[in-house]
Parts: structure tokens; C-alpha cells; sequence
């Protein structure tokens, strides 16, 4: 076996922040091994398949064909496989998108490959993989090691990793590969944006109202406003998305989104289990709750008692006059 | 048309401990349908209720799970089926999907497979790829609306993605996993409740099923298994009034460079 294989996204027409994390730790994992770092754009994703080089691969395989136009399990797993058989790799690496978690299952389960769903670290120890990832919402943390001799199919939870800086200078061989006879069971009829859709997996800053807002309206009032002052995107805990004040896809926690921004306000937040669960791995968490004994505290970096009716739109204007917003 | 909804049991919350042999302690926390696997099973017994034919709870579990399959009887479901054997104790989640793989051939006669889009302990959302790639079947992941659902034919959904939606058509059998927004689970009513609460579900073991050791062995060890890292101490905000309280936590922000 001969080292690591990233599997390329695209965001428009650059390389996808995760596929900048997966070279660059990828370019680690490699050496560890005594192998070679390769990368795979499938479909459309070979037009930015040459960046790879740029950011550390020594190979880069291409599959395409009017079949792989959009995502399939059944076509991204024959381009996977057909790269597989050409490189061989001891480690294949993808980001947890809902898409990659669909592939990268299948793709190991045809493989009889091991498989790490949302890996937060990846190594090489005494030339084994080992990897961690979450489980029981954040609350356990557990390490596997896999047998050598079969490869690992590894999907990495986005920025759990140092992107891998640009070297304009360097580049890589591309190799187009084939599949024969491609024709997937399912077909995809459209693919449509989803209305007000919020990738909150994506933000950097996020704020989240819970029910200490007291209705509805104060958190349409309170809570959007600041998250835009801030350019970030805004959530809700599930009780007040139960009781539809806000839509399910802004739900944060163990059954919404989990999510791991730089910030994290919860306003009007207690702080339910299943919620810290969506959160906790934040990097800086503000609490702002009226109850000094809310759970939401314990965990927040920053904390303010008072009454989130009065205290948000006091941040909303502070933050606007800082930041000249 | 037979639909097989897999069901797992859960803790109702993740305040888990850990053993000193890294098994997972949930004792003490109430056990309940993993919650993706209720909007299954709910998806299920409407397409039964309009097609006809069998709806079957199936889940992989030790005698006590019993208790979730009654209560997927008492929803709707017309059977239930547990694989239980010593030897399904640590299985991840593909050596699961090989478990009711094997339980879905022995049965024959599936026309679809429903089950949550990841169950809220594990969180890997790798059952169902894994059922289908076993099984041979088309799979359909993240359904949030069944378009369509033709006995023999045509299964049409939407499958709810991050920033898209996309319309997906396959032919039957297949396997679907749904996200919480498809339905609204009912509530089985009392009278349900107390007609199925002393059905005993047919249980099925490795034997049954035909699989071996090799086939439920993990691919990975388990070396380590801790809580998570302490978030460091926090600090509360102080002021005379909520004014000063603001400016301080704004200034905390900016020397923090987190807006």
C-alpha cells in the first residue's frame, strides 16, 4: 500500500477549505507512512484538480464522465474504486459533508475497509492509524486503531486541521482515470437551493436564541440583528424550534446541526445537554441568561446575567459602533 | 409491499460515564427509539397504511430492547423482529449492517428498507450506506419528503443536504435513511400500548442468520475512550448596570480577535 488519498471537493472554483485541511494533513500522514500523497476530483471537480499540487499532493487522479456530473453513491464510489486500484492508498481522507458521509460508508463497506466518521484526529502510531473521533454528543471522546493491511476510509470533521499553505511553484502529474459501463441506480431529477438556507456548520460566528426570549418576536427582533451585525449566521435550541418560533435547519444540538464556530452567544440559552452537545468544542462561548444557575454557564468562556431583552440590543448597537458597522 | 424499518435503542440523553473497560455506562438514563429511527418507523406506517401489506420493526439488541419493538408495534408497525446474540455486543456499524443484512435476506420478500439518518450516540450515520452496499440496493440518505412510493416500482424523494435539496428517483428494493423534519411521529395510544405488551418478537441469532465471527469482528480497536477535555474556567461578566456589562464583554471579544 502507498500512502494517503484525498478526495477533493470544490467550492465555485477553488479548492474547498476542508480539501486544504485533508493535503495538508494528508502531506503529514504520508511521510508517517513512507508513502505518497494523492489526490482525486471527481466529475466537475477535476477544473481545480491541478490546485492540489500547489497545496502538497505528489499525484493527482481525475475521473470524469457525463455520469459523475452530479453526486451519485454509485458513481463517486466506481471513481473512488478506480483510484483506489491505481494508487493503492493505506488512507483515504474526505470531510463529514451529509454527501461524503453517504460515499465515504459505501465506499469503505465495498472496500472491507475500516471506516472513522467525523475524525477529529488522525496519526500514525507504530505504523497503524490511529483515529479519534466524538461520540454520545461530544460527551466521549474515543481513539481506534485500525488492523495494517486493510485500508482506512477516514471522513475528517471540518477544521480539525491546519489548512495547508500554497507553494505557487509546485505541481503535480495528473492521471485521468476511467470508469467502464457507469450507470448509477439513482438519478438525480434537480437539485434545487434550499430557501433561507443556513450552512450554520460553516459559520464562524454563530448566535442562538433559546426560550428566555420569551416569544417569538423578541427573537426575530434580537437575535438576527446581532448575528448580522457580527456576519454570522443565527441558531435556536430545539425547544423553541418545537415550538415553531424558528425553522428546524437552525437548530443546534444533538439532533440539529453540530457545530464548532470561533464564537458562540447563547442568549435565553439554559443549556439542555443535548444542546451543549452541538456546541461545546466552540472556541470562545458567551452566555447571556437572567439565571446565574443555568447550565449554559459552565461552559461559557464569557458570561452575562441579565436579561437577554435588555442586554442584546445594548450589544447589537455596542458592536455595530466598534466595528463601524 | 414489505417495509423493514431498523430501529436502535438509545440513551434519552448523552450523559453517559465511561467504564473502566472503555464500555459505554448508561445506566440510569431512560432507553428510547433512537429519534431519527421514530420519523423511520412513523414514514413506514404511512406507507403501509396506504399500500397494505407489512411494516417490520426490526433492531439488533439484547433481550430488553423488547420494550422499543412493542412500541413500534403499539405505533403501527404489524411486526417485529430481534436479532439478538452475545456476539452482536460490540458491533460497529457496519458489522451491524452485515447483522441486518443477513436478517433482510433471511426475511425475502423486502421491498425498502427505512431507518434514521444516524442514531444520536454514535452519530455516524454509517448504517445505512453500509445496509445497501450489503444488501445490493440503491440507497437514498437524508430524506426529508417521500415524493413517491410505487409497490414494485418507482421509491422518488427529496434528500435534504446541507445548502440543497435534491429529487432522487431509484427503483425498489432500496434503503432510505430520514432526517427529523419528514413527519410527525404519533403518539400509540394507551389501548395500543396495553394490547402489545406482552407480544414476544420472534428473536433471531448469528446462528439463524448464518454469520460467523469473522463477520461481526470490528475493524478497529478501541484504545482509548475519555470524556472530553474541561472547557477552561469561564468568566463572568460584572457591572453596575447592563451598559457596563456590554462594553466589557465587547472589549473581552475584541482582545479575544473572535469578531
Amino acid at each position: 500500500m502507498n500512502g494517503v488519498l484525498v478526495v477533493l471537493e470544490a467550492v465555485g472554483d477553488d479548492l474547498a477549505a476542508i480539501s486544504r485541511e485533508l493535503l495538508g494533513k494528508g502531506r503529514q500522514l504520508a511521510d508517517a507512512l513512507g508513502g505518497s500523497l494523492a489526490a482525486l476530483a471527481i466529475g466537475p471537480t477535476k477544473a481545480i484538480a491541478a490546485r492540489a499540487g500547489n497545496f502538497g499532493a505528489d499525484q493527482i487522479y481525475t475521473v470524469d464522465a457525463p455520469a459523475l456530473r452530479q453526486y451519485t453513491t454509485d458513481g463517486y464510489v466506481a471513481a473512488a474504486l478506480a483510484a483506489v486500484k491505481a494508487f493503492h492508498p493505506t488512507l483515504i481522507l474526505a470531510g463529514t459533508s451529509f454527501q461524503m458521509r453517504d460515499f465515504g460508508a459505501a465506499l469503505a463497506t465495498d472496500l472491507g475497509a475500516g471506516l472513522v466518521v467525523d475524525a477529529t484526529d488522525i496519526q500514525v502510531v507504530d505504523g497503524a492509524i490511529q483515529a479519534t473521533r466524538p461520540s454520545h454528543g461530544g460527551n466521549v471522546i474515543n481513539t481506534y486503531r485500525f488492523a495494517t493491511g486493510t485500508p482506512v476510509v477516514a471522513l475528517v470533521r471540518k477544521q480539525s486541521f491546519p489548512e495547508a499553505v500554497a507553494q505557487p511553484d509546485r505541481s503535480a502529474p495528473i492521471t485521468e482515470l476511467t470508469v467502464a459501463e457507469l450507470t448509477p441506480r439513482t438519478e438525480v431529477l434537480s437539485v434545487a437551493p434550499k430557501a433561507g438556507a443556513v450552512n450554520l456548520t460553516d459559520a464562524a460566528i454563530i448566535v442562538t436564541g433559546g426560550r428566555g426570549l420569551g416569544n417569538k418576536e423578541n427573537y426575530y427582533r434580537l437575535i438576527p440583528p446581532l448575528a448580522e451585525a457580527l456576519g454570522g449566521a443565527y441558531g435556536a435550541s430545539r425547544a423553541i424550534v418545537d415550538d415553531g418560533w424558528v425553522p428546524y435547519e437552525h437548530q443546534v444540538g444533538q439532533t440539529g446541526k453540530t457545530v464548532s464556530p470561533k464564537l458562540y452567544i447563547a442568549a435565553g440559552v439554559s443549556g439542555a445537554i443535548q444542546h451543549l452537545a452541538g456546541m461545546r468544542t466552540s472556541r470562545t462561548i458567551v452566555a447571556i441568561n437572567k439565571d446565574p444557575e443555568a447550565p449554559i454557564f459552565r461552559i461559557a468562556t464569557l458570561g452575562v446575567v441579565g436579561d437577554v431583552n435588555e442586554i442584546l440590543p445594548l450589544l447589537t448597537e455596542e458592536i455595530k459602533a466598534r466595528l463601524n458597522r | 409491499m414489505h417495509i423493514v424499518v431498523c430501529l436502535k435503542q438509545v440513551p434519552r440523553d448523552n450523559s453517559v460515564k465511561i467504564r473502566p473497560d472503555l464500555t459505554i455506562d448508561a445506566e440510569g438514563i431512560e432507553k428510547i427509539i433512537n429519534l431519527f429511527d421514530e420519523y423511520a418507523l412513523e414514514e413506514g406506517i404511512r406507507w403501509n397504511e396506504q399500500h397494505g401489506g407489512k411494516v417490520t420493526a426490526l433492531s439488533i439488541g439484547t433481550s430488553d430492547w423488547v420494550e422499543q419493538l412493542r412500541r413500534a408495534l403499539a405505533m403501527g408497525a404489524t411486526d417485529a423482529l430481534l436479532l439478538s446474540d452475545p456476539a452482536f455486543t460490540q458491533l460497529d456499524p457496519i458489522a451491524a449492517a452485515r447483522v441486518a443484512a443477513a436478517a433482510i435476506r433471511k426475511l425475502g420478500d423486502v421491498d425498502l428498507v427505512i431507518t434514521g439518518r444516524n442514531s444520536t450516540d454514535d452519530e455516524s450515520g454509517a448504517f445505512a450506506p453500509a445496509l445497501a452496499r450489503l444488501l445490493g440496493w440503491p440507497q437514498v440518505t437524508y430524506v426529508g419528503k417521500v415524493l413517491e412510493l410505487q409497490p414494485g416500482g418507482i421509491l422518488k424523494v427529496e434528500r435534504h443536504l446541507e445548502s440543497v435539496i435534491e429529487t432522487v428517483a431509484c427503483r425498489l428494493p432500496a434503503v432510505m435513511s430520514v432526517i427529523k423534519d419528514i413527519n410527525e411521529p404519533r403518539y400509540p395510544s394507551l389501548l395500543k400500548i396495553k394490547r402489545v405488551a406482552k407480544v414476544e418478537p420472534p428473536v433471531w441469532t448469528a446462528a439463524d442468520l448464518g454469520l460467523s465471527t469473522a463477520d461481526l469482528t470490528p475493524t478497529a480497536q478501541l484504545v482509548e475512550r475519555v470524556p472530553p477535555p474541561p472547557r477552561p474556567k469561564g468568566e463572568i461578566i460584572d457591572g453596575p448596570d447592563a451598559a457596563t456589562k456590554v462594553r466589557k464583554l465587547v472589549d473581552k471579544l475584541l482582545e479575544y480577535q473572535v469578531i
